[in-house]
């Protein structure tokens, strides 16, 4: 295979992730929630995306449709779901992810069950290369990870951000101060649904099909390896995160197509990604960014004065 | 006749068999500070965390400012402009000092999710005075060398000055504070209680728990003792402090 289009691939996996990893770190590394079912979300935001676009719906609007389907999802299992202690919430998420495919898995008339259907892709330029299609896709993911970077962190150097942070650290003080806790979690379980639901429709397209193998649960715990790794809390920390992770992933497929091997790589990686999971834990439990604290116009015109922070053009 | 700030009808709380509120009628009127005594495990502490809705009153009734508040959640209690600090504070450890005392602020525009992303130009306004109310609430308690520290790097106590200062920070109408002078040096101890009584001239009334009882009986206009989850005594300090039952409470029998 054209080598190019390896690398060109790699940088549409990294986009696609970035997304989800950024959605994710939204609801554990601001708010505190432990969504081991992202790939819950993932999945129906694909899933829209694949039946809509068989109706002839333009792609943006089924993007969109697909973000709003799972960001409705999310709100209906946070509403009960929030009121468990973090572990529990966990499992019923996680649980919710396995129920959703097993039932696009069974259920034929979905949308071709086991089979899965085709999606054709949002863009597509007549004649035009792979490398050209996979240009179109680098500009497509990009421009919506762009999108969604924009708003979680603006989100997050938000007074809203803050009362989200202060959740995270102490709920019960943050709602003894005023922020109601429950309405805080449900809107950021469905502002994050939303968004992996718009990574779920351009992973679709990308593919040009759904298959319920490709929403695994591993799914999952790939995106939390990049958050832990990144570092909670830090948007470009777990941008970095979904890179690496996804330049190993990838390149562990990568491995297989050129090198003989005894054992293959991507069964391999697993072993690996549990390794490091539980090395970074132990070892850099903050990720590879810390925290990044908050900024608004007001702190760090407080922190550096007026002449600061017009110095640094802002 | 004026209502009282606070009224508490009858209140009890049991936890299983023990009553650890057991029918507690007690007023706070409007301004200064009002004070409240009772040896350890008297039921203060359950007291105030009904008061601020952290646990249900299986009994009885609370107004303030003449409206019910016994079935309002924590967060509702302090839209009212009635706030507490805890007895063991409860930061964000994570965030600066001044980030804490931010989120404490009433009524900041940007802490809906809408207008945090739509209406910048508006909170970044507003939060530009919040900053510097807090710089002065910060100045007060000899905290603002730290406004932009990690709060985890405080010491204990000036931990407990933090969390003082953060009640004050929502410019509550009532600001109930649980023993803030446990745990800090005497002499910071006095000028924060002559700070709070300051404070209290901005329209703010404090319902104080404390140990400390030279200092509380020096600022205190009025003082309740508790003992087993009653009030036994209530009066002004110096009538309180000749009070047999308060000398039995705190002294035990001859």
């Amino acid at each position: 295979m054209d080598p190019l289009l390896y690398v060109l691939d790699l940088i549409v996996y990294i986009g696609i992730f970035g997304i989800v990893a950024l959605s994710l770190n939204l609801e554990f590394g601001f708010a505190g929630l432990a969504n081991f079912g992202k790939v819950a979300f993932f999945l129906i935001g694909a899933y829209t995306y694949a039946l809509l676009s068989q109706t002839g719906l333009p792609f943006y609007l089924c993007l969109i449709a697909g973000a709003l389907i799972s960001a409705i999802f999310g709100l209906l299992i946070s509403l009960p779901a929030l009121r468990l202690r973090a572990d529990y919430l966990a499992i019923v998420v996680l649980a919710f992810g396995e129920i959703l495919r097993l039932i696009v898995k069974s259920e034929d008339w979905i949308a071709g069950g086991d089979w899965g259907v085709t999606v054709s892709p949002a863009i597509s330029l007549m004649g035009a290369s792979h490398r050209v299609d996979a240009l179109v896709n680098i500009g497509l993911v990009y421009f919506c990870l762009f999108i969604c970077f924009l708003v979680v962190q603006l989100l997050a150097n938000s007074p809203y951000g803050r009362a989200m942070r202060a959740i995270r650290e102490d709920e019960v003080a943050a709602e003894a101060l005023g922020k109601d806790r429950a309405k805080y979690k449900a809107q950021a379980f469905m502002l994050g649904s939303a968004i992996a639901g718009v990574a779920g429709g351009l992973y679709a397209q990308y593919l040009q099909c759904v298959l319920p193998g490709m929403f695994m649960p591993m799914v999952t715990f790939t995106v939390w390896i990049m958050v832990l790794l990144g570092g909670p809390a830090n948007n470009w920390g777990v941008l970095l995160g979904a890179g690496l992770v996804e330049l190993f992933d990838r390149g562990a497929n990568m491995a297989k197509d050129y090198l003989i091997l005894p054992i293959d790589p991507s069964s391999l990686q697993y072993i690996l990604f549990g390794a490091l999971i539980i090395f970074v834990l132990l070892y850099r439990p903050q990720g590879l960014l810390k925290e990044s604290r908050i900024k608004t116009k007001a702190i760090e015109l407080a922190r550096y004065g007026r002449s600061a922070t017009k110095n640094k053009g802002s | 006749m004026e209502r009282p700030l606070l009224e508490i009808r009858e209140v009890s709380k049991h936890f299983g068999g023990v009553y650890a509120v057991n029918g507690v009628s007690l007023d706070v009127k409007q301004g200064g500070i009002c004070g409240l005594v009772g040896p350890n495990g008297s039921g203060k502490t359950t007291l105030f965390n009904t008061i601020l809705g952290l646990y249900r009153p299986d009994q009885g009734n609370i107004y303030f400012n003449s409206s019910c508040i016994s079935n309002l959640a924590p967060h509702q209690i302090y839209a009212l402009g009635l706030v507490n600090a805890f007895q063991l504070p409860r930061l964000f450890l994570q965030m600066s000092v001044l980030d804490n005392m931010l989120v404490a602020a009433r009524g900041h525009q940007g802490d809906r999710l809408l207008n945090s992303l739509f209406l910048r130009r508006k909170w970044q306004e507003q939060e530009k005075g919040l900053i510097q109310e807090a710089l002065d609430i910060l100045e007060l308690v000899e905290l603002d060398k730290w406004a932009f520290s990690p709060a985890s790097e405080l010491s204990g106590g000036q931990r407990k000055l933090l969390e003082v200062a953060r009640g004050l920070m929502a410019k509550p109408t009532l600001l109930l504070l649980d023993e803030p002078a446990a745990g800090i040096n005497p002499v910071l101890g006095r000028s924060i209680f002559q700070k709070l009584k300051d404070f209290s001239h901005n329209g703010t009334t404090f319902f104080i728990v404390e140990h400390r009882l030279e200092i509380l009986f020096e600022f205190a206009s009025w003082v309740y003792v508790m003992d087993k989850g009653r009030t036994v005594a209530a009066g002004q300090p110096q009538v309180i402090i000749d009070d047999p039952a308060f000398y039995q409470v705190y002294l035990g029998e001859e």
